[in-house]
């Protein structure tokens, strides 16, 4: 083992303090309303819209997205067929990727989508348009309930909120940095 | 320099300050309106500093904890004393991997480990991937905020920038436009890179994985691109359960710039199937920290940045005016533990007014850890001279009631009989260059109250 | 009910007036205050410097003046929030914690011991009112924008409560001018911005008096208003309270 370890943990455990306790952490409830997630999710970018279920998928997407040539999804067979090793290449040219969300968080808008559901972890990022798919059953009202709901974290997984979004030039928030230009989260 | 040199240099601009005063101010008002927005936000303030106690207190245990899980999950952990060891392990898992193209997303620990030249003057191409860093590194600047590292450059600067580095028209001020060429531009660079640096927001201690929280999604596309990813961590980055991101995550965007979350929180916690995870855990000075107890909560810190928006200082003098890593309040009280002398004038460019301490996530009592600095500084004389002597000098004036009473007569005489022109002279009087002095009365409330006392009215 | 007045350093010397009417204010609400002549200063502008150890012989002087209070009244939070706060680094000996305790700031006073709210008089002006840190952040009188949206606090009450007057809304209710103590002289030019930036919002606001309940704050607002020669007087509540209360 290298010394530095050593170094380091003896000096965490000569310097630390007396032990404190860790706190409980309570479930504050919260409303969890659908209604709640749109205006929020709304407020950051995102945009939902209501399906009466899975079957319901494609002609909406069609009418979402007309312009959409290479789109890639586990629910539908996509023009792109991706998997954890499909190249940068190919994975670049994909314009929009559909993906089963997990968990909505009403609070703040987020979607967990773990890495079961992203084909390739890089697709929610490099595609230019990203759709969630979201069982409104499965909206909490804040992070505590949805944490408390993760069985893990598994290999990957994020929670995502609204499109990619950045205001490091003077504060003026510009929708599509790196990642999805735009989000819209199908609800049914 | 001091702080108050640059900081004089920076408000010498006045309406660059006052432009940069109100774009800041307006980060803190939009922190308000999410806080006033959660009822139990400050419960989850006492929590997370609980939590954070609680951990800094086991530290040992759970950096322990969490190697063991992270070896676990398939992930390589590495252990640097100093910034030097940081840098070289770096650089040895880049070579390792005959690599020269690294894209790399926020890490405030790189900064302050000066990863970029280490890495550059390698040979290994290093690109800044948040667009704010993107835009510092071009301009081969430092951060002159946490969260918002371009805040001291108006979109006139960036446009310039980027028509000289990225090509854009002369005079394309749009952050639209320009946002979006930074999007082409980096783009390329993401494809091509074989490493992806991160920083680490939270390190969850029972799984072994660690947290990257970004708007831009530019740490999820560098790492799940690339063949290597290498997560550079503070010891005190810990948290002990996955449940205690709940806290965190509902604070973290809330006090940084009003966002109810950031777009992306990422849980990065195994390495794809193929592919390298490295963690690198990195002390540089915080065991050192964690040993002084007036201090040691300042490691309780999530980098939010809200006590920047918030300090009435930090808004008028820019971050630079700090010339450390890590500006503002919580930058005042971390950097004399790094380097007391270099960085001496920092605790004292605060009126201590107390507001950083208030707005901070966890609690951390960053005003009075910068009157408590300055204690440390006056024992170990790294105050100015003159100041020592003089305070000294009004310590024995302020025992005797007498000497007291003859000299504040004396002041206020001064006043009243010298020439305006010496009295409000610049060079002997730095109050006056902006301010009158009070009009001395003709007699002081003590005089007062003896007359009264001899002649009740 | 054995209350001292405590007349911080510079007030005794440039705002004698402030004393006065603090003294007379208390009288008027049914409290005589002695003022001991032996006292000086709370040690604060030597410990906010750095030199806390030469500020010990400072408190212990001033725990030997005031030991015998049961309150010890001063218009001035930051003085006050220092004894409470800092004195920590003395012995605590059944003094030292009397004086720590017994240290009031005036409007504090006046609001929790005394129990007034409300003060009959007029002052029919638009006054604005500079809450100081100290007396907020650190002594609580008022309400944190860090926290809530609403704007309340002991002072805001108590002038609210006379007739004719009306308080100016601030853009920012709350934050720091900028004196800082030795900072006003250390950091000079932020501290005159800051200074010129809370002056301004109570111009914008439409404020023709200009008070607050920390003289310190005050001085160095008041020098700004005379540099600039605004039509603005700066008064501490002090002087409104008792020059409306008869």
């Amino acid at each position: 083992m290298s010394s530095s370890r050593e170094k380091i943990l003896a000096a965490a455990r000569a310097n630390k303090p007396d032990e404190k306790p860790l706190p409980t952490v309570p479930d504050f409830g919260g409303d969890d309303s659908t209604e709640r997630f749109t205006q929020v999710l709304t407020s950051i970018g995102g945009q939902v819209v209501w399906i009466d279920g899975p079957e319901q998928l494609q002609p909406v997407l069609k009418q979402l997205y007309p312009e959409s040539r290479l789109s890639a999804s586990p629910l539908f067979s996509g023009t792109v067929p991706v998997d954890a090793l499909t190249s940068t290449e190919v994975l670049a040219d994909v314009d929009l990727a559909v993906l089963p969300g997990e968990i909505g968080v009403a609070e703040n808008g987020c979607i967990w989508l773990p890495e079961a559901n992203m084909l390739h972890r890089a697709l929610p990022t490099i595609t230019q348009h990203l759709v969630l798919v979201l069982d409104h059953r499965r909206i909490v009202a804040t992070m505590h309930q949805a944490y408390a709901q993760l069985p893990s974290t598994g290999g990957y997984g994020a929670f995502i909120a609204g499109p990619s979004k950045t205001a490091d030039i003077e504060q003026s928030l510009v929708i599509g940095a790196h990642g999805a230009r735009s989000l819209v989260v199908l609800l049914y | 320099m001091n702080h108050a040199t640059r900081a004089a240099k920076f408000v010498g601009d006045a309406d660059r300050t006052t432009w940069h005063d109100e774009t800041l101010w307006f980060v803190r008002a939009k922190r308000d309106k999410a806080v006033y927005a959660v009822p139990e936000f400050q419960d989850l303030r006492e929590l997370a500093s609980q939590i954070k106690d609680h951990t800094l207190s086991k530290l040992d245990t759970y950096l322990e904890q969490f190697e063991e899980q992270a070896k676990r999950n398939g992930v390589h952990v590495h252990w640097a004393a100093d910034a030097a060891e940081h840098n070289a392990i770096i650089l040895d898992i880049i070579r390792k991997h005959n690599a020269t193209r690294v894209v790399k997303s926020k890490s405030m620990l790189t900064e302050e480990c000066h990863l970029n030249p280490h890495l550059l003057s390698n040979g290994i191409e290093v690109v800044d991937t948040d667009l704010g860093e993107r835009i510092i590194q071009l301009r081969d600047e430092a951060p002159s905020h946490l969260v918002l590292p371009a805040i001291h450059l108006k979109k006139e600067d960036v446009g310039e920038t980027f028509f000289q580095h990225l090509g854009t028209a002369k005079g394309e001020i749009d952050p639209q436009v320009l946002t979006e060429a930074a999007r082409q531009h980096l783009r390329a660079r993401f494809l091509a890179a074989e490493v992806a640096i991160s920083g680490v927001n939270f390190a969850v201690a029972e799984t072994g994985g660690v947290v990257v929280c970004t708007n831009e999604g530019n740490a999820d596309l560098g790492v799940n691109l690339a063949h290597v990813h290498i997560a550079a961590m503070g010891i005190e980055k810990l948290i002990p359960r996955l449940s205690d991101l709940a806290v965190f995550t509902r604070l973290l965007a809330r006090s940084a710039t009003g966002q109810p979350v950031t777009t992306y929180t990422s849980h990065y916690t195994k390495p794809a199937a193929g592919k390298e995870m490295h963690i690198v855990i990195v002390d540089n000075g915080r065991t050192k920290q964690l040993g002084r107890p007036d201090f040691r909560a300042s490691l309780k810190c999530i980098r939010c940045g809200a006590c920047m928006n918030t300090c009435p200082v930090y808004r008028r003098s820019g971050g630079h005016s700090y010339d450390f890593t890590v500006p503002g309040p919580i930058g005042a009280i971390l950097s004399p533990n790094i380097d007391m002398k270099k960085h001496s004038s920092l605790p004292f460019a605060s009126t201590l007014c107390g507001s950083c301490s208030d707005v901070c996530p966890v609690k951390i009592d960053i005003h009075t850890q910068l009157y408590k600095w300055r204690q440390v500084l006056g024992e170990a004389n790294e105050i100015p001279a003159s100041k020592k002597w003089s305070m000294k000098l009004m310590g024995r004036l302020l025992t005797s009631p007498k000497v007291f009473g003859v000299s504040g007569k004396l002041a206020r005489q001064g006043i009243k009989y010298l020439p305006y022109s010496l009295t409000h002279a610049r060079h002997f009087n730095v109050w006056a260059v902006a301010r009158e002095l009070p009009t001395p009365p003709k007699q002081s409330f003590r005089e007062w109250y003896q007359q009264q006392a001899k002649n009740p009215a | 009910m054995k209350v001292a007045l405590f007349v911080p350093c510079y007030v005794d010397q440039f705002y004698p007036q402030v004393g006065i009417a603090s003294l007379q204010l208390l009288e008027k609400l049914g409290v005589k205050a002695e003022f001991p002549a032996a006292q000086t200063c709370c040690g604060q502008p030597l410990a906010n410097s750095g030199c806390e150890k030469d500020a010990l012989p400072i408190y212990r002087h001033y725990v030997d003046t005031f030991s015998d209070y049961d309150y010890v009244v001063a218009p001035s939070g930051s003085c006050v929030y220092h004894v409470r706060k800092h004195f920590d680094k003395l012995e605590q000996t059944p003094e030292v914690q009397q004086v720590r305790t017994s240290a009031y700031d005036l409007i504090d006073f006046i609001t929790t011991v005394l129990g007034v709210t409300e003060i009959p008089g007029t002052f029919p002006h638009r006054v604005g009112l500079h809450l100081s840190c100290h007396g907020q952040r650190g002594l609580h009188q008022a309400n944190e924008s860090e926290m809530t949206p609403v704007r309340d606090g002991q002072l805001r009450r108590l002038l609210g409560s006379l007739n004719g007057i009306e308080l100016t809304e601030l853009d920012r209710n709350d934050e720091c001018c900028g004196f800082g103590g030795t900072f006003c002289v250390s950091e000079a030019a932020i501290s005159a911005r800051m200074g010129q930036d809370r002056v301004a919002d109570h111009v914008r606001n439409g404020t023709t008096v200009l008070t607050g309940g920390d003289m310190s704050c005050l001085m160095h607002l008041e020098g700004i208003v005379r540099r600039r020669q605004l039509p603005m007087r700066v008064l501490h509540a002090a002087e409104i309270l008792n020059g409306t209360l008869s």
